[in-house]
């Protein structure tokens, strides 16, 4: 089941410079998910020159918006917010650059109620670059 | 090289107990809030840990690398023009430095994280 | 079936597990101490608990037994049963 940036776009309510999966290569909804998000030079956090390793944490939150992807797929938003509730045990194994395509694989562990568990790791070439022990979500309705 | 273009700063350097300070002013013309969200603007989370990050950097006790995010917890939202300013705590495990981070804004807690960082030469 | 080989339910790592998950130094963690009214866990890190607990001791909590679980002697008593039904 693959999904271009059109249809991922579509799902999540984030926008540039803040969309960071291109492709969903194979999902299970409300299960498993793979997706990718290629890393290139000509990205904004790397317009101010400097050091081209790319943040940890944007590599965090490319992963936990493929999780985001994974539970938008089996269920609707409404008028809630997915809301980043914690993580951890996110281990970083080496630095990722330009060049490199960042392949997500998400696992729901836990699904209660609005608030969702995911584990899983990012590998590049096959090889882990980054292991999420936990990463918790929250929806929750929109208080004006 | 971070998606936040303002600065962190240090309030307090390291003291001999490894306690730090330092804080960043949310500038609401950062562009990350064009797309996080549009017509919604909040300071993401991963942002709070980055800010952090960078703090911890800054005041660090050797030159260290980020190996792992112990645990980052989000207590409350970073709106633009808030001032996050962090309490920072680091203390020593092995080869490896902790450093303990609680995020607050004007109107209470941030978040409350620990990274985890290995010395390199 | 369990899948993880834990058998017996060690007290005082079950209480060093629980205090890193709540995020407190373990001495916090008395045996009556309520979590949500005494330690301070909200509903978020309470899942967090419920699937850390469910990882570490390849046992299942329905939704009913979240509710009782507002100790670490709850805690130990029901993950002790549920590895002895096993």
């Amino acid at each position: 089941m693959i999904m271009e940036a059109d249809r991922i776009r579509d799902l999540l309510p984030h926008r540039y410079p803040m969309l960071l999966v291109d492709r969903v290569l194979d999902a299970e909804p409300g299960v498993s998910l793979t997706a990718v998000k290629a890393i290139t030079v000509n990205e904004p956090c790397f317009a101010d020159g400097g050091d081209v390793a790319y943040p940890e944490v944007l590599m965090m939150e490319s992963w936990g918006q493929a999780a985001g992807v994974l539970v938008l797929l089996g269920e609707e938003l409404g008028d809630r917010v997915m809301l980043f509730g914690s993580m951890s045990g996110v281990d970083i194994h080496r630095r990722v650059f330009p060049g490199d395509v960042l392949e997500h694989r998400v696992r729901i562990f836990r699904a209660l109620a609005d608030t969702v568990i995911f584990e899983g790791d990012c590998r590049v070439a096959g090889e882990p670059v980054m292991t999420v022990t936990r990463m918790v979500m929250a929806f929750r309705g929109v208080t004006t | 090289m971070s998606l936040v273009k303002a600065d962190v700063r240090v309030v307090k350097p390291a003291d001999a107990d490894g306690a730090a300070e330092t804080a960043i002013t949310i500038d609401p013309a950062e562009p990350v809030f064009a797309g996080h969200y549009p017509n919604y603007p909040i300071f993401p989370g991963v942002c709070v840990v980055d800010s952090v990050h960078r703090g911890a950097l800054a005041t660090a006790p050797a030159a260290v690398a980020l190996a792992s995010v112990e645990s980052a917890r989000f207590l409350g939202a970073v709106l633009p023009g808030d001032v996050l300013r962090m309490d920072l705590k680091w203390t020593r495990d092995g080869n490896d430095w902790l450093c303990g981070g609680k995020a607050h804004t004007g109107r209470g807690a941030a978040a409350s994280v620990k990274l985890r960082y290995r010395a390199v030469s | 079936m369990t899948n993880g080989q834990i058998v017996t339910v060690d007290a005082e790592d079950l209480r060093l597990t629980l205090a890193d998950t709540m995020d407190v130094d373990v001495e916090q963690l008395t045996d009556d101490a309520d979590f949500i009214e005494d330690v301070g866990v909200d509903s978020l890190m309470a899942l967090e608990v419920l699937a850390v607990l469910e990882k570490k001791y390849g046992v299942r909590f329905v939704e009913q037994e979240m509710r009782e679980l507002r100790t670490f002697a709850d805690a130990r008593r029901m993950l002790t049963t549920k590895l002895t039904d096993s």
